[in-house]
């Protein structure tokens, strides 16, 4: 080819390139084959109410559904719980649905157990599987040798669960949630004489002290009461409400306060009665919530004697000034409100801890009032020990007294290995999984019956403590089911149907007809007569929403309960071997790690550190300076329990003498965007035995520290291409 | 060779670059396509001209839909299992359906993703459909008969008087 035509023809070339680039990308326009049914309009979108269960807040949603398809969730305006807003959860719960990792039908295992070889099998040949393992447990007398594992339901879900257990024969029935709030159920009990959950009316308060709550994050109800901390702070032109924060770690909802007392780990209770005793001691204490609740402050006095400033001072690792500032702050100004959460209930002394707190409000006369605290405002039906119920269930697993095993939610992940847990349900001969993602616990079980997604489902979800009116959220599906699922209601109704316990125990055909009929009793006698139009309405609006009418019902100290007296809080670990506290936190993306397979939440930035994709270590500069870590080092992390190698994160919002590991990676399973992804922090995890009693002291735990390598691959939003020395870049 | 030739050279030629692009953005040029290809040789002028089939007929959502819609390869095989159904375009048309795949129409008229554009408030503002379409009746192959930039819409707009908000287009 001579030199003048390549020239020309590669002008040519490059010319048609540049044309052919003028083209639209999207200019085919593809028909149906068949057309749809009828109310589908193409380009034109349905709102559907419904109910988030991602986490037990229970928030109401609205999800645009467009040709059939879910296209975006929003919150619910109508909702009483969070009036139209909505966390990054309940947005990303959109990608649970499409997710490609997603399990299509019923599985059977056929490689050994863990090696994730399953085979698809019929729905018909899974059922009748399972049927033919309990049928077997029936002829031989053994029903109690079945064992059921959810978290904490609500709703119709937990009568379902409980009859069919119960219909069954078989007590075995555990609910259990890492993050549950029994803690606090107890905590009321003993101080109020009911096991409620306590509504905290952050929006009308003008002083807040919260002990360890990280409402903004996750405590409770978190979208309720972010919205409620704004208009605390916002929402009245001539108050701002002040908000003082005590924990080691500034969390998010600890960098949102005007005051950081960063206590030492475990000494939050003894701070409480510290301030408590400095309030009874200058007279500060409401008189009238006093004489009401039977104290008398000189016999207080007398109890909290222990408490005076210098000790507590020295326990807490704060200035003397500042306890009694903060005690002064709180007593003078009215109405003020104290709250406890986590970081204080989940030490070896948290459940004095919490009552210690519970009393600060009692002090300050705020129980049942505007901008104080109503014990009694959340839900009221929920386990109180399920952890202790958890160890003897995994004493009897570990016996092998189990022949069946049927899991709801993914425990193996979710709950700390040292409870032995894990171990224990390898002893279980036949385990039956009813997730609808390949999770950790999936892999282990030798049968999979997949659940639909949240937007598939039918429900009602029963909000845990985010108002005080009385609500029952229902979930409807606004899509048809993409795979060939079924809820797992309508398994266990139909496995009851199977094993011919339906007639008396199940009038129902489907779980949708329960939830109806339930609702139908829930709803009041007037309403029952057309309930065919009630029940539409109902799902129009998104649930039953009723506003509380009338005085709330004194609420008051249980008479002859016992003052909280904290103990020492002990530890996991020797002090010399193991020189730091470890808390291992929530994060605001992954929960308990039911977030982590979403990619959406992989991608959502650490709100305070901004790291990305992975787990991490947090580490006080001083600390890092002594031991010579740098941001993003590879440290290696041991506790008495266990060892992990993460990259550090110098973080300036966390005592010296402590580090934090964030909750929710680390998945062995639970989908392509989860897998190998972080570690799970709960393998550190130690139990706390006190006496007889064993207590879920997660943040009991110490451990220490040893630098591996400067080479900790973190990849953070402010450094996106990685740390400084990080391999990715080459520098 | 002088270098400043070179220079002088180089400049000129940066300098037609930029001459040619500043006339490709302000010459009304239109390098699409305006009448292309169809997988299949459709007339619209035998189905809205000659038999007289109203266009919501088959883009029934138009009304109601910011999209009009095209019709479902079963809309059109139902007439076609009856209305000659021996037509080599026809044969195609049942080949598809057979291999139960979409028609891969090529679209003719198309607007940016941040142009908001509803074909119902259109339709209930009694506009016809060929102020904008044109005679698609006449037409043996469709083609595009506006240029569809913003100063024709605003055009309308103003004619008849409709709102130029910006929100009005762009949400």
């Amino acid at each position: 080819m001579k030199r003048r035509t390549f020239l020309q023809l590669s002008g040519m070339t490059a010319a048609g390139t540049v044309l052919s680039g003028c083209q639209s990308g999207n200019e085919k326009l593809i028909p149906y084959l068949v057309p749809p049914d009828e109310g589908v309009t193409p380009g034109k979108a349905d709102y559907y109410a419904s109910s988030c269960r991602f986490c037990p807040a229970g928030c109401g949603i609205l999800v645009r559904v467009s040709e059939g398809r879910a296209k975006k969730i929003e919150g619910n305006p109508a909702h009483p719980v969070n009036r139209g807003k909505l966390c990054a959860m309940g947005q990303a719960v959109l990608q649970e649905l499409y997710h490609p990792d997603r399990v299509p039908q019923p599985l059977k295992r056929s490689g050994p157990r863990g090696s994730g070889a399953f085979t698809r099998i019929s729905w018909e040949e899974s059922l009748e599987l399972l049927a033919g393992q309990l049928r077997a447990l029936q002829r031989e007398k053994a029903t109690d040798r079945l064992a059921l594992v959810t978290p904490q339901l609500n709703g119709t879900l937990v009568e379902l669960t409980t009859r069919f257990m119960r219909v069954f024969g078989s007590p075995h029935h555990l609910s259990f949630d890492l993050l549950g709030p029994d803690w606090l159920r107890t905590a009321t009990r003993r101080s109020f004489g009911q096991p409620g959950l306590p509504w905290y009316d952050v929006a009308e308060t003008r002083y807040l002290l919260s002990f360890g709550a990280d409402f903004v994050e996750h405590h409770l109800s978190p979208v309720q009461y972010g919205y409620a901390f704004g208009r605390m702070r916002q929402g009245r032109d001539t108050v701002r409400g002040h908000f003082t924060y005590v924990g080691g770690r500034m969390s998010l909802t600890g960098a949102s306060a005007d005051r950081w007392m960063p206590a030492r780990p475990g000494s939050e209770g003894a701070l409480a009665l510290g301030m408590a005793r400095l309030i009874l001691a200058e007279s500060l204490s409401d008189a009238g919530s006093l004489a009401v609740n039977g104290l008398q402050t000189e016999k207080l006095l007398r109890r909290l004697e222990a408490y005076d400033l210098p000790r507590v001072a020295e326990q807490t690792g704060l200035p003397q000034r500042i306890i009694a500032e903060v005690a002064r702050e709180f007593a003078t100004t009215r109405p003020a409100l104290a709250m406890a959460g986590e970081t204080v209930a989940f030490q070896s002394n948290g459940p004095d801890a919490v009552r210690a707190v519970q009393m600060l409000n009692l002090l300050v006369g705020n129980l049942n009032r505007p901008g104080g605290v109503y014990p009694d405002g959340g839900s009221r039906v929920g386990p109180e020990n399920s952890f202790t119920e958890l160890l003897s269930l995994v004493a009897a697993m570990r016996d092998g007294r189990f022949r069946v095993a049927m899991i709801h939610g993914d425990p193996v992940h979710a709950i700390p290995p040292a409870t032995g847990f894990q171990e224990a349900l390898a002893r279980v001969p036949f385990i039956v999984s009813f997730s609808s993602l390949m999770d950790d616990t999936a892999l282990q079980a030798d049968l999979i019956l997949p659940d639909h997604a949240a937007l598939e489902s039918w429900g009602d979800v029963i909000p845990l403590a985010g108002t005080r009116d009385r609500v029952i959220g229902l979930m409807q599906p606004v899509v048809t089911p993409l795979f060939d699922t079924r809820q797992f209601p309508d398994v266990l109704m139909a496995m009851a149907d199977k094993l011919g316990g339906k007639t008396a125990a199940f009038p129902y055909q489907s779980y949708q007809e329960m939830l109806k009929g339930t609702m139908e009793k829930r709803v009041g006698r007037a309403a029952r007569r057309d309930f065919e139009t009630v029940w539409v309405e109902l799902l129009r609006q998104g649930g039953l929403f009723e506003t509380r009418q009338g005085q709330e019902k004194g609420y008051r100290r249980a008479p002859g309960s016992s003052l909280p007296n904290p103990a020492e809080p002990r530890f996991a670990g020797d002090e010399k071997r193991f020189p730091l506290h470890l808390l291992v936190y929530p994060s605001i993306a992954f929960y308990d790690g039911r977030g982590a397979p979403l990619p959406w939440l992989q991608q959502l930035p650490d709100p305070m550190t901004t790291v990305v994709w992975d787990s991490w270590v947090e580490i006080n500069p001083r600390t890092a300076a002594e031991m010579g870590i740098g941001f993003g080092d590879l440290v290696e992390v041991t506790s008495p329990q266990g060892a992990m190698r993460l990259p550090a994160v110098i973080y300036p919002g966390i005592r010296p003498d402590m580090v934090a590991i964030p909750l929710g990676q680390g998945h062995r399973g639970m989908g392509r965007y989860a897998r190998g992804r972080g570690s799970n922090p709960l393998v550190l995890l130690a139990l706390i035995t006190d006496g007889t009693e064993t207590r879920p002291a997660w943040h009991a735990t110490r451990v220490r520290l040893t630098r591996i390598s400067e080479k900790g691959e973190l990849v953070t939003a402010g450094h996106p291409q990685g740390s400084y020395r990080s391999e990715l870049i080459e520098i | 060779m002088k270098i400043s030739w070179l220079i002088a050279g180089l400049i000129f030629a940066a300098g037609v670059v930029v001459a040619g692009l500043a006339l490709m953005y302000y010459l009304p040029l239109d390098m699409r396509d305006r009448s292309p290809l169809q997988p299949l040789a459709f007339s619209h002028k035998v189905h809205a001209g000659d038999n007289g089939i109203h266009c919501l007929f088959c883009h029934r959502y138009a009304p109601e839909s910011p999209v009009a819609g095209i019709p479902a390869v079963a809309d059109c095989r139902a007439c076609h299992l009856f209305i000659s159904p021996d037509a080599p375009e026809i044969k195609k048309l049942m080949l598809y359906w057979e291999k139960r795949e979409p028609i891969p129409w090529v679209r003719v008229y198309s607007l940016p993703d941040h142009v908001y554009f509803p074909h119902m408030m259109h339709i209930r503002a009694r506009l016809s459909c060929t102020v904008c379409h044109d005679e698609v009746a006449a037409m043996e192959r469709v083609a595009r008969s506006a240029e569809l930039k913003m100063g024709w819409c605003l055009n309308c707009h103003r004619q008849h008087k409709a709102s130029i908000d910006c929100w009005t287009c762009h949400k």
